[in-house]
């Protein structure tokens, strides 16, 4: 199958001004020609296929906002070349625009005061939506996630899962061939994430639209994603299926303590000072295993291991000799400490 | 298949967009209201003052009262269309601070357009019949005649004077892509309507270039009038008005998207 996007070598490099700190130092820096440069996007290449799913991944300031809009042609990068349907964006902003949609999670571009099935007929406009595919979208989205209801309710008074629905479906409304989502689950409760990520995934499956997705939330990569790209400083750290991921890091296993059922016995017991007390612990006995870390969730105080460093048996026995352990299991690693690892530099 | 969007489309999208905004405006009736209240008040309070002057001075530099008049509803008339279609200009600095401003950049659409359309501003409309009232008044009582040429002449001046006021605006909401916080300089520019109102001749010599080359202020009321009440005393400038007021509109809209399409959004 052919690319649908080619990205060759991309850089966008940014110019700050060096603040200086203090009021006199604002006063100066309106003379001040003293300019850093930054480069949001360092030297990034990749393809993306049509029908594809792509997680687009990476911590705050990583350099994913960037690159997305220069995908959708609102930047230019400052070196490199992009292709969108075998078109430079930047270049052909308007005519780019015909065949992507876009969705930034916390922003809607809907018409605010107004029902969201106005917005549609604005963008059956704009677009210039035939009758018939505009009509047979409406039906579709309806038999997809009951989309009716919502269509005459003013966006203004939707909820914030509701709102993200509807501007998810009016960027599937003129059939683009690429959708970009920016972190379209954010804020949202459980069920309307699960509701999102089926809509998603259905889109692409039966359209065969292609979704680069950006999320902090590893549920949306594990529902949704087979290939991720991960990037950091600018530059990716990571682009592969997402299988080769977790092979990568086959010997990471996490084992879930529990001491006390009810999470504190004495008074200044808390979870967390077990956890502190067991970090502590390990880091003395296993000085050399690098990987190792101690997390909590609720009741549970997570360790985190490379067997390759330390066998997981020598854990559990140091850790019983000095405390009654009440309940244990053992996981695999998550997606989500996969990409920590990364972020911290684990691929290194 | 057409594949361009030409001008009929704009103004098909144009009925639109703007049918929303009216929808959307009258789902807010008290802000209605109280906005369209504020604009007569603003209306009828420029006009007392404007009377309480002539109270004292029987002319200003050789324009009377009824002259004086004209110019004024002149001036407001031009206004009309700044106020009504290019009202957006004064959110700008917001859309770009919140970061609101990308979701424009990404529509099929001419981004100034688009921009541009999403407002209409209902409170032009009660000074474009306080304009007209006005300027039929001292048309009347000048006695200028009511003929086809007049008639002509008087929309091809009202279109050129918009011109220049909606060139002004959009160059001084265009500073917004470069500086934050740049409403000042939009306060500052639409000031100067203020200055429409007076002959050019009143002001000193350094003015009367500045008003003319640089903040060319007298296009918006001054030099138009000057066909009606002043035949013999006009500037051979004048006559190339409607043509600067494209001319200034298109530099206006150039620099403008050259702002819109620099701009490079805040991180989310």
């Amino acid at each position: 199958m052919d690319s649908i996007i080619k990205i060759d070598h991309i850089t966008k490099e940014f110019k700050t001004l060096n603040r200086r700190v203090g009021l006199k130092g604002s006063f100066l820096d309106l003379f001040s020609r003293d300019y850093k440069v930054l480069k949001a996007v360092n030297d990034i290449s990749m393809e993306i296929k049509q029908g594809e799913i792509v997680g687009y991944l990476g911590p705050n300031g990583a350099g994913k906002s960037t690159t997305i809009k220069m995908m959708t042609g609102v930047l230019e990068p400052t070196c490199g070349e992009i292709l969108v349907n075998g078109r430079v964006p930047y270049k052909n902003r308007a005519k780019n625009s015909e065949n992507i949609g876009v969705v930034f999670g916390q922003r809607s571009q809907l018409w605010w005061a107004l029902p969201a099935i106005e917005s549609f007929r604005i963008l059956k406009e704009i677009y210039r939506i035939d009758d018939k595919t505009y009509k047979d979208n409406l039906e579709y989205f309806d038999a997809l996630v009951g989309a009716s209801d919502l269509y005459y309710k003013t966006v203004r008074q939707m909820s914030l899962g509701q709102r993200t629905l509807c501007d998810i479906l009016a960027s599937f409304l003129h059939n683009p061939s690429v959708v970009f989502l920016d972190e379209p689950t954010i804020g949202l409760d459980v069920s309307m994430k699960g509701k999102i990520r089926e809509l998603i995934k259905v889109l692409n499956h039966e359209r065969g639209t292609t979704v680069i997705l950006t999320t902090h939330d590893m549920g949306d990569v594990d529902a949704l994603c087979n290939r991720i790209v991960i990037i950091d400083k600018g530059t990716i750290l990571y682009d592969n299926h997402i299988e080769n991921l977790r092979k990568y890091f086959g010997a990471y296993r996490t084992i879930r303590f529990m001491f006390n059922k009810h999470g504190a016995s004495k008074e200044n017991e808390t979870v967390e000072n077990t956890m502190m007390e067991i970090d502590t612990l390990l880091k003395e006995e296993f000085s050399g295993a690098k990987s190792l870390s101690v997390g909590m969730d609720e009741k549970w105080i997570d360790v985190l291991l490379n067997e390759d460093e330390v066998p997981m048996m020598k854990i559990i026995n140091c850790i019983q000799e000095r405390k009654k352990i009440v309940d244990m299991t053992l996981q695999e690693i998550s997606t989500e400490s996969v990409i920590k690892k990364i972020y911290e530099g684990g691929l290194e | 298949m057409d594949n361009k969007r030409g001008l009929g489309f704009y103004i098909h999208l144009y009925k639109i967009i703007l049918t929303q905004d009216l929808k959307s405006k009258m789902s807010y009736r008290a802000d209605f209201i109280i906005s369209t209240i504020g604009m007569v008040f603003t209306n009828v309070s420029g006009f007392i003052t404007f009377w309480i002057l002539f109270q004292n001075f029987p002319s200003i530099a050789g324009w009377n009262y009824y002259e004086m008049l004209f110019l004024y509803g002149f001036s407001l008339l031009a206004l009309t269309p700044v106020q009504c279609f290019f009202d957006n200009n004064w959110n700008l600095r917001s859309h770009i601070y919140t970061g609101d401003f990308i979701k424009y950049c990404l529509r099929p659409i001419n981004l100034f357009f688009y921009y541009m359309s999403e407002v209409f501003d209902m409170k032009g409309i009660g000074q474009f019949f306080f304009g007209t009232g006005t300027l039929y008044y001292a048309w009347n009582k000048l006695g200028i005649p009511f003929t086809l040429k007049n008639l002509i002449l008087l929309i091809i001046s009202f279109i050129s004077a918009s011109l220049f006021m909606i060139a002004l605006m959009n160059l001084a909401a265009a500073t917004n892509f470069w500086l934050m916080g740049s409403t000042f300089v939009m306060i500052f520019a639409f000031k100067f309507k203020d200055y429409a109102r007076y002959p050019v001749k009143i002001f000193s010599r350094v003015f009367r270039f500045i008003f003319t080359f640089i903040i060319p202020i007298a296009f918006v009321a001054y030099y138009p009038s000057l066909f009606f009440l002043k035949p013999d005393e006009i500037p051979p400038l004048t006559y190339l008005s409607p043509f600067l007021g494209m001319i200034f509109f298109y530099i206006s809209y150039k620099v403008w998207m050259k702002g819109a399409l620099s701009y490079s959004g805040t991180g989310s």
